[in-house]
């Protein structure tokens, strides 16, 4: 994709930024309520400026464990995606090659299983939890949500294995290539984006997921997006503590995304001209 | 040669496929079952002493209480537009960020940063932002005199519909990821081949790269629709459901009746009656592609 | 970790709660074989005035007894739903749980709770019982005649005014709820932003607990002499038509949505001149961190139907031990709920700031009255205090949603209070 206008480009970037502003805005009033003083969060007519200070990275600080916190989450969300694209890629490439009648039916069960609402099965598996002796644990969390997501990055694999017509592993196949390496080598660098997009997916998920976690988990276990919760206190919702968890419930993401990016490039096929 | 080629794949595929199949049969379907048994009970986890079998009552009453059935009608409503504004919103920007740059990867980063978000968290926010009294928006539109005096969200016939917008906010950026993962997996030479051919840019949208991202796209479609329909934090935070029943989903109840009250047979009813719908949906959406599929590329 | 702590703790806090530790350890330090060492007490906390406090004291409570304390610190909704599934799994997640007074009903009727009669009965000189009001150990704890839990930390429902506003109109503080009502009618002034009341409208737990306060100081009643509800009584009728008309005519425009935090804010920020609440909340008021109106505001006792005998609000929470940890523990987790109750610890939770008043001596306690102005008024609201005006019984949160629904349907103008209350009433007949 050579050849297009610096106009062009100028005017893609402008709307795309325009975009992301308007995307990141109440971000950055979440953020900006950790500078500033409680009295100074709201006011009437609401302003702009304030006294910056640091008294409410102290309150978190105070409250919580947030390394402890930020371990958790990052163990919940990392060993979810792993074992999730572990079982889900495989999966969805074996339905999208397979031409057996049933591949399709599999693919919707995999749809399906998603669609679990948390509530219907989240009590039940506490006390499956409990009975093995997980409840509590990182493990806990970890194998419900590598229920859902495994299913979903399946279901989602299958359509972009699905998307790629199947010539250049047969044609690897008959050149004397293994059934692996026809798919670690030829099929998988293809839908490397996809791979990237599922893995962010996952991570996202399990990163801001609240129920399932503050269900699963106890006072070692917990991860950040379950104490966010906690400044959402009967009396009062301190903004300032939520604010200022926000910095380390969003911060990582963005890096993770920004160092993932950088495989999140054009499929092979438009490599090889 | 030809048929042992094809069983040895067979087999491999078969291999491949088998882990995932058997981890979700074995962590999914017991909890999903025990929800479907428990569905039939009058079954409240705080006063098990007057668990009583009820048949489908459960489901009779989803269906026939007016505060229920006006939860369903908003779940469909909220699904809806909101997943066709995310999907419209989300192919645009996707395809604005196609290009292959830093500037778009490093835009893309940022732009996913809504999603990291808690969802109550997002209700909240947003809540705090809109307030008429003094919230950093609707204090001014409330003094412009834009929309409803006490609030965007005070008023049934907005409520709703700010909350699909705050559904958008948050979701969009999924829905351009996806989408942009099945745009860079398109075949390059077909896309030359389109620019070659001399076609205009929307001609190239509509008859080469539009087909070709139907897969991506009912992949956007299914995903976001089935977590739309599932709603539940945003609304918990802003309006409770309210005012009156404006802003109740199913989930919502289920949510409520489920972690609050602990009635679990209720809860369970309200679960299976929204894993229906989402099927329903799905399978709805399905055939709808594929019907496109064989008229646009005629296979 | 602890390390970390303290250098992000502001000095003079972690200098205060330095001396306190101290003072406390250097008053019981004399005894050295500690009799609970090696046993770890985990607390399920609502986050509220004291779960800081409560993180706080635990050295202290090591020092004297050798136990370790780990507090886990909640919001509300989390709480209820964590605590529940660690009683019916019976998974013993958490040996201590700070218990809302209305969960009362449910933690009698599944025992989820150690029944501490026989302790209080066996302990009772060391309880020092008829230090604490007799409302607080009776809604806090008891239920049926049993301690399904300890009082820990009680609340007065009060009533915070504007101090200037009501001067500048040369205006009293109001002593009935018609003055209240014909006050905030008229210091209304939405010109200047000056409303004359604001309560919570958010449908569900927000609305409903503050209409029931409402209800109670004009004479309605959630449930009969049986326990049975009758919420479409004409009393309840009336009254919500009087919470519609306040809100109509005297609240802020966004108070519909207001849940807790909304209400807070606005009273904070100085729009609002009447306001009811809990009294932990009342010295927030006064800090110049976090409010715009300090010195402005005064605390009184809430006002009743004229005619009616005075009956005040009172909530909080109790200390309740987990029915199913083991023996020893549950012995080890009384060991704790007596020391935070005792006397001299009590004092030092509310001068670190819990906010959790309940003993006759705090009233009078020169170091309290120093820092807290107000406990002549919690104090008359204890003495006149009602703890059932929500119903404490094990249908108290279906109850809680339908009239949170209702009420909020009423201010939304959807319905009459008639209408809204009868169908609530229909809805929680079938409960029983």
């Amino acid at each position: 994709m050579a050849r297009v206008s610096t106009r062009r480009i100028f005017l893609e970037r402008t709307t795309v930024l325009v975009a992301t502003l308007v995307f990141l805005l109440p971000v950055c009033w979440l953020i900006s309520t950790a500078y500033k003083p409680s009295n100074q969060i709201f006011s009437v007519p609401p302003r702009l400026t304030f006294q910056p200070t640091l008294d409410q990275f102290r309150a978190a600080f105070a409250l919580f464990d947030v390394a402890a916190l930020m371990r958790s989450s990052l163990i919940i969300s990392i060993g979810t995606t792993v074992l999730s694209l572990v079982l889900g890629v495989p999966a969805g490439y074996a339905l999208a090659r397979s031409r057996s009648r049933y591949s399709a039916g599999f693919a919707y069960f995999f749809l399906a299983i998603r669609m679990i609402p948390s509530i219907a099965a989240l009590i039940p598996f506490y006390l499956l939890m409990r009975d093995i002796g997980l409840l509590g644990t990182w493990w806990a969390v970890i194998v419900f949500n590598t229920m859902l997501n495994c299913a979903f990055v399946t279901w989602m694999m299958f359509s972009y294995f699905k998307a790629l017509p199947p010539d250049m592993e047969e044609a690897a196949l008959t050149d004397g290539c293994t059934q692996i390496g026809a798919f670690w080598k030829v099929a998988v660098p293809t839908v490397r984006s996809g791979i990237i997009a599922c893995a962010l997916f996952c991570m996202m998920f399990s990163w801001n997921d609240f129920l399932n976690p503050m269900f699963l988990t106890t006072l070692d276990s917990k991860p950040i997006s379950v104490a966010l919760l906690t400044a959402y206190g009967t009396k009062d919702i301190t903004w300032g503590t939520l604010g200022a968890l926000a910095h380390f419930s969003t911060i990582p993401i963005v890096l993770m995304a920004l160092v993932m990016n950088r495989y999140f490039v054009q499929g092979a096929t438009n490599g090889v001209q | 040669m030809r048929t042992r080629f094809s069983d040895r794949r067979k087999y491999f595929l078969f291999l491949m496929a088998a882990p995932a199949v058997l981890y979700v049969a074995a962590v999914g379907l017991w909890p999903l079952a025990q929800g479907i048994g428990y569905s039939f009970y009058k079954y409240n986890l705080l006063r098990p002493a007057r668990t009583q079998f009820v048949g489908f009552q459960n489901y009779v009453d989803i269906f026939t209480d007016p505060a229920t059935r006006r939860a369903i009608l908003n779940t469909f409503q909220f699904t809806l537009f909101s997943v066709a504004l995310q999907l419209v919103l989300g192919f645009c920007l996707a395809m604005l960020l196609w290009r292959d740059s830093r500037f778009n990867r490093i835009v893309l980063a940022f732009l996913l940063i809504p999603a990291t978000i808690t969802p109550l968290v997002v209700g909240l926010i947003f809540k705090a932002m809109l307030g008429a009294d003094y919230g950093i928006i609707g204090f001014f539109l409330a003094e412009a005199g834009i929309g409803p005096r006490t609030g965007l969200l005070t008023d049934a016939n907005t409520a709703l519909w700010v909350l699909i917008l705050i559904d958008c906010w948050e979701w969009t950026p999924l829905m351009t990821l996806i989408l942009l993962a099945g745009l860079k997996a398109l075949p390059a030479d077909v896309l030359e081949a389109g620019r070659v051919d001399g076609a205009t840019g929307w001609q190239r949208f509509h008859m080469l790269i539009l087909p070709l991202m139907l897969p991506s796209v009912f992949l956007a479609l299914t995903l976001r629709t089935m977590d739309a329909f599932r709603v539940f934090d945003s609304v918990f935070v802003t309006t409770g459901g309210g005012p009156n029943d404006s802003t109740n989903t199913l989930m919502m109840l289920g949510v409520k009746e489920g972690l609050q009250f602990f009635n679990v047979g209720f809860a369970s009813a309200v679960g299976n009656v929204t894993l229906l719908f989402i099927a329903l949906i799905a399978t709805v959406l399905l055939l709808v592609v594929r019907r496109a599929d064989v008229r646009i590329n005629g296979k | 970790m602890t390390k970390a702590f303290s250098s992000f703790m502001p000095r003079s806090a972690a200098y205060s709660t330095a001396t306190v530790i101290f003072a406390l350890m250097a008053s019981t330090a004399c005894v050295s074989a500690k009799s609970l060492d090696g046993v770890t007490l985990t607390v399920a906390s609502m986050n509220d005035g004291f779960s800081k406090v409560l993180t706080e004291l635990a050295p202290a409570f090591k020092a004297e007894t050798g136990a370790d304390l780990k507090v886990e610190i909640m919001d509300y909704g989390t709480l209820l739903t964590k605590t529940t599934a660690d009683f019916i799994g019976d998974t013993k997640g958490y040996d201590l749980v700070t218990m809302d007074i209305v969960w009362a009903g449910a933690y009698a009727e599944n025992k989820y709770s150690v029944d501490l009669t026989d302790w209080v009965k066996r302990d009772a000189a060391e309880l020092d019982l008829d230090d604490i009001y007799p409302v607080v150990r009776k809604s806090l704890g008891e239920y049926n005649g049993h301690y399904v839990a300890y009082p820990f930390a009680a609340y007065a429902n009060v009533l915070a005014y504007r101090k200037d506003v009501l001067d500048a109109a040369g205006l009293k503080v109001p002593t009935t709820m018609e003055e209240l009502v014909a006050d905030a009618k008229k210091l209304n002034d939405p010109a200047k932003k000056l409303y004359g009341f604001v309560a919570n409208g958010q449908k569900g737990p927000a609305v409903a607990q503050d209409w029931m306060q409402y209800n109670n100081q004009l004479g309605g009643s959630i449930v009969d002499k049986d326990g049975k509800p009758v919420l479409n009584s004409a009393a309840n009728i009336k009254s919500l038509a009087v919470y519609k008309e306040l809100f109509t005519e005297a609240a802020p425009p966004g108070a519909i949505e207001y849940d807790w935090g909304g209400r807070e804010e606005s009273f904070r920020q100085g729009m609002a001149v009447f306001m009811q609440t809990w009294s932990v909340g009342a010295p927030v008021y006064s800090d110049p961190k976090v409010s715009n109106i300090v010195g402005k505001v005064g605390i009184a006792v809430a006002p009743v139907a004229k005619g009616m005998s005075p009956q005040y609000g009172v909530g909080g929470w109790g200390l309740a031990i987990n029915a199913d940890i083991d023996k020893p523990k549950q012995e080890a987790a009384w060991t704790f709920i007596k020391w935070v109750t005792s006397k001299k610890i009590h004092k030092e939770f509310n001068m670190m700031g819990a906010g959790g008043f309940m003993r006759k001596s705090q009233m009078t306690d020169p170091d309290l009255l120093a820092k807290y102005d107000f406990l002549p008024v919690i104090a008359e609201t204890y003495e006149h205090g009602n703890g059932e005006f929500r119903p404490r019984i094990p249908e108290y949160p279906e109850i809680q949603d339908l009239l949170g629904t209702a009420v909020n349907s009423v201010l939304a103008g959807a319905a009459t209070p008639e209408e809204a209350l009868g169908k609530a009433q229909d809805a929680a007949k079938k409960l029983f």
